[in-house]
């Protein structure tokens, strides 16, 4: 029914583990990501993409590829699956996630990048999905907040979050759990002030920032007991 | 027709209900902060009242930090906003704002926009909601709502995609006759200004506050004086030993929250379904139905998540309507969000002001006579009010208070986190702490002179005994070096309102699933949890388990979330309900059990015979002996137990902050934040709402402020880039300690903080610990660097070596 | 945001053979987008120069750097060499905007990025910038513009990594189709706005800024940037300051102070770089180089403030450049 859903079953076995259980089995879930590496079979999934899009675009001078101003059908690697999907040229990828594919967990919120609530990865890099172009995605890896939940289980950062009631209404969080993803994969053992660098394109609205921080330096100390 | 029914058994009905409504029971109700004032109290409460509920310390679930109950949902991107939903076959719709400040409209041409692709409806604004209305119509003659503000909405476009809805947009042809027009409010204030409104004008408030009273005079664009006097204050000053008599100024801030205003509308012949960006189901549907002449059973709002509003997002508002039509007119569903620059320009923000306060008191502290004499801007609105503190929070012998809105050709206010109170505290908490300083009295001891609310003494004592209020240094301005070191503080109150439109469902399951239902929204602030939580204590179940479904007008009636009322109004209605479902269920399981009812009892989780008939039984194996599928139990608020009680809350934030003296930088350091929050049921989320409090506070305090072109009228800071909030380094150390409070009052005896922690006194306390920090007052809002070098340039040269 | 057209480039030949007829070049697109969506923009047509690889990267060469324009402000910012070497140009691209703005945005971005004025970035107001007469900031708000050096336009230099290359001696490459290459000094690639307010560098319609060279410091040199805001967390520069320093011993041979936020072309102070040449670096020298930076400052109806800022935020970066200054907590902090 709309409107309603019942409480998600992770969640209620969240709540009723035990706090190191959060990771099932002790094996590091760092490699969350590992779907944006540049991996061979990355690498193939990437090639593939490219020759798709090759065929979508008007046939133009060497080395010069015409999209529009008509729609036109691109095919975007989100969360290690393709999709292919028709843009206008002016789309931005924030809008084709949210339109287009349905992947509402990227917020729009400025719409400028002044506030990083659409916040993705680029490969590993996190950005402002809202200020670039949904073509401009074409050969990269995109992981979306859908993307970093794995088999409906909350990545430890995402479980963090919740222990530490690092949220409030919520609007902001995926943005968040995005940027701090990214710091703790490229630092596994960042400080408080590494943290308050990473999200300081991020506003909350709410001022959850705090439990933010203790979230992510929490998060990052349980991944690397079990690493 | 109910007196048309004479039937004995439909009499003996309501001789019961009215039975049960007033008779009434004796208990004993625990009263006080635990630790320093906890005592027992007697009330008189309904019999229908579940038993009294103990201090939280005796308690499994409620009063425990129990995790964020869709935190799952908010981690995982899978909470589903407004902006979110998607119907099939869905409109999406954008706005035509005014780009003037003050017009009235000749002409609008929509015909070119009707051609482009994917268009499929255009509206033109027939009604704009939400700002003052002339009390006398007749005044202003127009075809079309008059512009009062620069993005005041005009009409809208409906179109299969969002850029086609743009591109349709930019193709609609306003033509104005412009009005001269003002965005000053000192101008505004002058008798040749140029005038918003040809006459007397009053925008309603809303459930969160804001508007005006009826009835205010009006003199050009200033609506007011709104006075209250209260003794001979003239004389109260002619008693007094010391006078501090100052000037302050605030900015208007917009709220700003992350999701914009808006709505999916969905209009079928016979339903309009709304999903609505709210803190109000309640009151969109009312404002919906009432303007379309809807039966309420014909208008269903829902608000599965939403993402802020801290007092802006009452009623369906211009957006609200808009899609609704274009949903009529065109038989899709519509997507109806306002952009940030909208976000900024049309839906609300706190309104500034300009207070001239006076306090008059005697050697001890004594307080003789308080005088303020305030002006603001609501833009078009009205509701620049901020006597709040002044009136409400020490004890005076007479008190003259005189507020009055300054109409400007801006948008109108809003309700926004603590109306009023902000700016006041900002001035009144200032003034109290030179009153103390003019007195050499402590700022803590001079509180303890003139403000008797037991709670708040306990909070003082645990500032008093704080390393942060030890760690500062009695003398202004000590430190000899150019980053200057400062610690102060400021006293907040709210009221305990209360919206008795509030109720819930409690369903018990024969597999011993429990839900509850209401039409309450969570804003943010946690109240699914709270109403699991109250559930889970009810039935020993962990409150993960518990289905919570609310956010729906198909559901009991919630209140509006406005004032801080939220807890306090439906926590109470949630337990009662979840009580006499425990009791339906015993009743229920009873046969199957072969014991009566009356011999069972349910705690802990187990289902008990008091007369030992059987071994404690776990509540889902019990379950499985009901004699139905479903028991349920439906509970309204009932009135607070002792209603003639004035209670407010309140808390006190201390601040420490480094001054550099050269760049004007404050950064503030560290934040003890001390507040009353009733009983807490979630200690987690109540702390989160203080730290959202205390962030907000250092935002409005240093760096909001929305500008406005003096010459064309128009906002040229409405982003989130330009128009700066507090981000994570502006973030100081926030230590929040919670005076859990008893005050029997209902059968959860819960509170609000929304308002009352943070928001309020921060300013104040950043305020004053500049001062001590400085030797300097700084009593202008925003504290920018700007203003900080200029008030540091000002009584002493700070910058001889430069 | 207008409908476009979009060609997609992958080598330098095809974009150049792509500037014509109005098409507008984008590389990571921050600034482009932000401008487009607010109407200020309406490009027809985006040449796309994000994908040319041979643009990308930061190479050492005996006379110094050579950066591919499309370089990020975030791979410069953490380049370690950078970092050792040229440390106000690290300092200044890790202090603009937001991580995930710096993840995107070019340096050549950075460096071609278009004012900040409130009245220039608003599709509402035509200004002197946009082929009109007025300005309106003169007589309208004016807190955070310019206070040296503005002529018909206050709007300051909204760039901090052209601080940075102002302050190293930098210089860019340009390049078209129809006339090759030409290298032009950072100074004289600014255009101010008594000389064209339509056009703020000299670029021509059919270049492309294909490089960024920056000499070898000398030895002994040392640099650093800071930027003030009003917050940390993402704000504008109401005052910064570009420092390198060629020392002997303590001894300062020369000294180059560069600013940003005081007028509409990055500039350098010649009385402030006079102020400490052949002394050596103490809180007093640093303070008068400081002081002196603000000769010939006039400042605006709102801005006067910023007067007494610059100052501040030069001698604190000649201080932290000497290495006798920690970095000021009252300024950005730097992303590494």
């Amino acid at each position: 029914m709309p409107g309603h859903e019942p409480p998600n079953k992770d969640n209620k076995e969240l709540t009723d583990r035990p706090r190191d259980a959060a990771t099932p089995g002790g094996i590091t879930r760092r490699g969350f990501l590992k779907g944006a590496g540049v991996t061979a079979a990355g690498t193939a999934l990437l090639e593939g993409v490219q020759v798709f899009s090759r065929e979508a675009a008007a046939a133009t001078p060497e080395n010069v590829k015409e999209y529009g101003p008509e729609p036109v059908t691109i095919a975007l690697l989100v969360n290690g699956k393709e999709h292919p999907i028709e843009v206008e040229p002016r789309t931005t990828l924030a809008e084709a996630l949210r339109i287009q594919l349905n992947m509402t967990g990227t917020k729009i919120s400025c719409d400028r990048g002044s506030c990083s609530s659409c916040t993705v990865l680029l490969d590993k890099t996190p950005v402002n999905s809202c200020t670039m172009l949904a073509i401009d995605a074409i050969g990269h890896h995109v992981t979306t907040i859908e993307g970093v939940t794995e088999d409906e289980k909350m990545h430890p950062l995402q479980a963090a979050f919740v222990r530490h009631d690092a949220m409030q209404c919520g609007f902001c969080t995926p943005g968040m759990v995005m940027s701090c993803a990214a710091l703790l994969e490229r630092n596994p053992n960042p400080t408080e002030d590494d943290v308050r660098q990473a999200v300081s394109g991020n506003l909350c609205r709410c001022g959850t920032y705090p439990k933010v921080f203790a979230a992510t330096l929490d998060a990052a100390g349980q991944m690397a007991s079990k690493a | 027709m109910a007196t048309e029914i004479t039937t004995p058994v439909f009499a003996a009905l309501q001789q019961a209900a009215s039975a049960a409504e007033t008779a009434t029971r004796t208990v004993t109700m625990p009263v006080g902060v635990p630790g320093f004032t906890l005592g027992e109290e007697e009330r008189t409460v309904p019999v229908t009242e579940p038993p009294v509920l103990p201090i939280n310390k005796d308690l499994e679930f409620i009063g425990k930090p129990i995790e964020r109950w869709d935190g799952y949902a908010k981690a995982t991107g899978r909470a589903r906003y407004t902006a979110d939903v998607a119907l099939p076959g869905m409109l999406y719709a954008r706005f035509v704002n005014s780009s003037v400040p003050h017009a009235k409209i000749a002409s609008i041409d929509t015909s070119e926009a009707e051609r482009m692709p994917g268009v499929k409806g255009v509206h033109v604004i027939e009604t704009f909601l939400g700002g003052a209305e002339l009390r006398d119509p007749s005044l202003e003659q127009s075809k079309y709502p008059v512009v009062r503000f620069a993005g005041q909405p005009i009409a809208a476009v409906a179109a299969t995609t969002p850029q086609a809805a743009e591109d349709a947009a930019a193709k609609i042809k306003v033509v104005y006759n412009t009005l001269p027009f003002v965005v000053d409010e000192n101008i505004a204030r002058s008798a040749n200004a140029p005038q918003v409104f040809p006459g007397a004008a009053d925008q309603a408030g809303t459930a969160g506050g804001g508007g005006s009273r009826a009835g205010i005079p009006q003199t050009g664009n200033v609506h007011g004086p709104s006075v209250r006097k209260e003794g001979d204050a003239a004389q109260g000053f002619k008693d007094a030993d010391v006078i501090v008599d100052a000037h302050y100024t605030t900015q208007v801030q917009t709220h700003s929250a992350l999701e914009t205003h808006g709505v999916v509308a969905d209009w079928k012949p016979d339903l309009l379904t709304v999903y609505a960006s709210t803190q109000g189901t309640a009151s969109v549907r009312e404002e919906l139905a009432g303007y379309f002449k809807l039966p309420m059973s014909q208008v269903r709002v829902i608000t599965e998540y939403m993402g802020g509003g801290f007092g802006a997002k009452f009623g369906a508002g211009n957006p609200g309507v808009v899609a609704a039509i274009l949903s009529r007119k065109t038989g899709a569903p519509v997507r109806l969000m306002l952009d940030r620059e909208e976000e900024h320009l049309s839906v609300g923000n706190r309104p500034s002001s300009d207070q001239r306060l006076r306090i008059g008191a005697k050697k001890d502290g004594t307080i003789t006579a308080i005088q303020l004499i305030s002006y603001g801007t609501a833009g078009c609105g009205t509701g620049a009010g901020c006597s709040g503190p002044a009136a409400n929070l020490y004890k005076w012998a007479t008190l003259h208070t005189e507020e009055n809105d300054v109409f400007i050709n801006a948008g109108p206010a809003a309700a926004f986190r603590a109306p009023g109170h902000p700016q006041g505290a900002f001035a009144l908490e200032q003034s109290i702490d030179e009153l103390a300083g003019k007195l050499e009295m402590d700022p803590l001891d001079l509180r303890d002179r003139i403000d008797e609310n037991p709670v708040r003494r306990v909070q003082r004592q645990v500032i008093r005994t704080s390393e942060i209020w030890k760690s500062r240094n009695p003398k202004p301005n000590a430190d000899s070096g150019i980053v200057k070191r400062g610690v102060g503080l400021s006293q907040s109150i709210w009221y305990r309102h209360l919206n008795y439109n509030s109720a819930a469902e409690v369903r018990v399951h024969k597999d011993g699933s429990l839900e509850i239902l209401s039409a309450v929204q969570d804003i943010g602030s946690g109240i699914k949890t709270a109403l699991a939580q109250i559930v889970a204590e009810q039935f020993g179940v962990p409150p993960a388990k518990i289905s919570v479904k609310i956010g729906d007008t198909n559901y009991p009636p919630g209140p509006n979330s406005g004032g801080s009322v939220t807890t306090a109004s439906i926590s109470p209605a949630a337990r009662d309900a979840a009580w006499q479902a425990s009791q339906k269920f015993l009743a229920s399981v009873a046969p199957g059990l072969g014991a009566k009812a009356s011999d069972l009892t349910l705690s802990g989780g187990m289902v008990r015979s008091a007369s030992g008939k059987f071994q404690p039984i776990a509540f889902r194996t019990a379950a499985a002996k009901m004699d139905t599928d479903q028991v349920s139990a439906q509970a309204k608020r009932v009135r607070d137990y002792d209603p003639k009680k004035y209670i407010t809350y309140g808390g006190i934030d201390c601040a420490e902050v480094l001054v550099d003296t050269e760049t004007g930088r404050i950064r503030v350091k560290h934040v003890f934040s001390v507040h009353d929050c009733g009983r807490p049921i979630n200690p987690a989320q109540v702390t989160s709402q203080i730290n959202g409090g205390v962030i907000q506070g250092i935002s409005y305090t240093l760096f909001e402020h929305r500008l406005l072109d003096p010459n064309y009228g128009l906002m040229v800071n409405a982003d989130l880039d330009k128009y700066k909030i507090a981000g994570s380094f502006e973030v100081p150390k926030i230590d929040v300690q919670l005076t859990e409070v008893y005050i029997g009052q209902s059968s959860t005896d819960a509170s609000g903080i929304g308002e009352a922690a943070g928001i309020i006194s921060v300013g104040a306390a950043i305020a004053n610990a500049f001062y001590n920090a400085t030797g300097v007052r700084i009593r202008q809002l925003p504290m920018t660097p700007g203003v900080v070098l200029a008030a540091l340039n000002q009584p002493q040269q700070m910058m001889e070596s430069i | 945001m207008n409908s476009f057209a979009l060609a997609d480039c992958s080598t330098v030949e095809a974009a150049l053979s792509q500037l014509k007829d109005g098409a507008v070049v984008k590389a990571g697109g921050v600034d482009l987008l932000d401008r487009m969506k607010n109407g200020t923009d309406t490009p027809r047509r985006l040449v796309n120069i994000r994908n040319i690889r041979e643009l990308r990267g930061i190479h050492a060469t005996p006379d110094g750097l050579t950066i591919g324009p499309l370089t990020t402000l975030a791979e410069i910012a953490e380049d370690r060499g950078v970092r050792a070497d040229y440390t106000v140009l690290a300092d200044a691209c890790g202090a603009a905007a937001t991580p995930h703005i710096r993840n995107m945005a070019t340096i050549g971005g950075n460096l071609l990025q278009e004012l900040q004025c409130w009245y220039f970035r608003s599709a509402d107001f035509e200004c002197i910038r946009k082929g009109k007469e007025v300005c309106f900031a003169f007589s309208g708000l004016n807190q955070y513009h310019a206070i040296m050096d503005y002529g018909t336009c206050p709007s300051v230099a909204p760039s901090s990594s052209a601080v940075a290359v102002l302050a190293l001696g930098g210089s860019v490459e340009l390049t078209s189709a129809a006339k090759g290459k030409r290298t032009v000094a950072i100074q004289d690639f600014y255009v101010k706005p008594d000389a064209n307010p339509h056009r703020f560098h000299v670029m021509a319609d059919d270049e492309l800024l294909t490089a960024i060279h920056i000499p070898k410091p000398a030895a002994g040199t040392r640099s650093a940037y800071q930027k003030y805001g009003e917050k940390e967390s993402h704000d504008w520069a109401i005052a910064d300051a570009g420092i390198v320093l060629e020392m002997d011993g303590n001894t300062c041979r020369r000294a180059v102070v560069a600013m940003g936020a005081a007028s509409p072309v990055v500039r350098r102070s010649k009385e402030a770089e006079e102020a400490l040449a052949g002394k050596p670096i103490t809180q007093d020298t640093a303070r008068a180089a400081g002081k002196a930076s603000m000769t010939g400052a006039m400042p605006l109806s709102m801005n006067a403030y910023k007067v007494q800022l610059f100052p501040v935020a030069i001698y604190r970066t000649i201080l932290l450049a000497a290495g006798q200054m920690e970095r000021d907590p009252s300024a950005t902090a730097v992303a590494s």
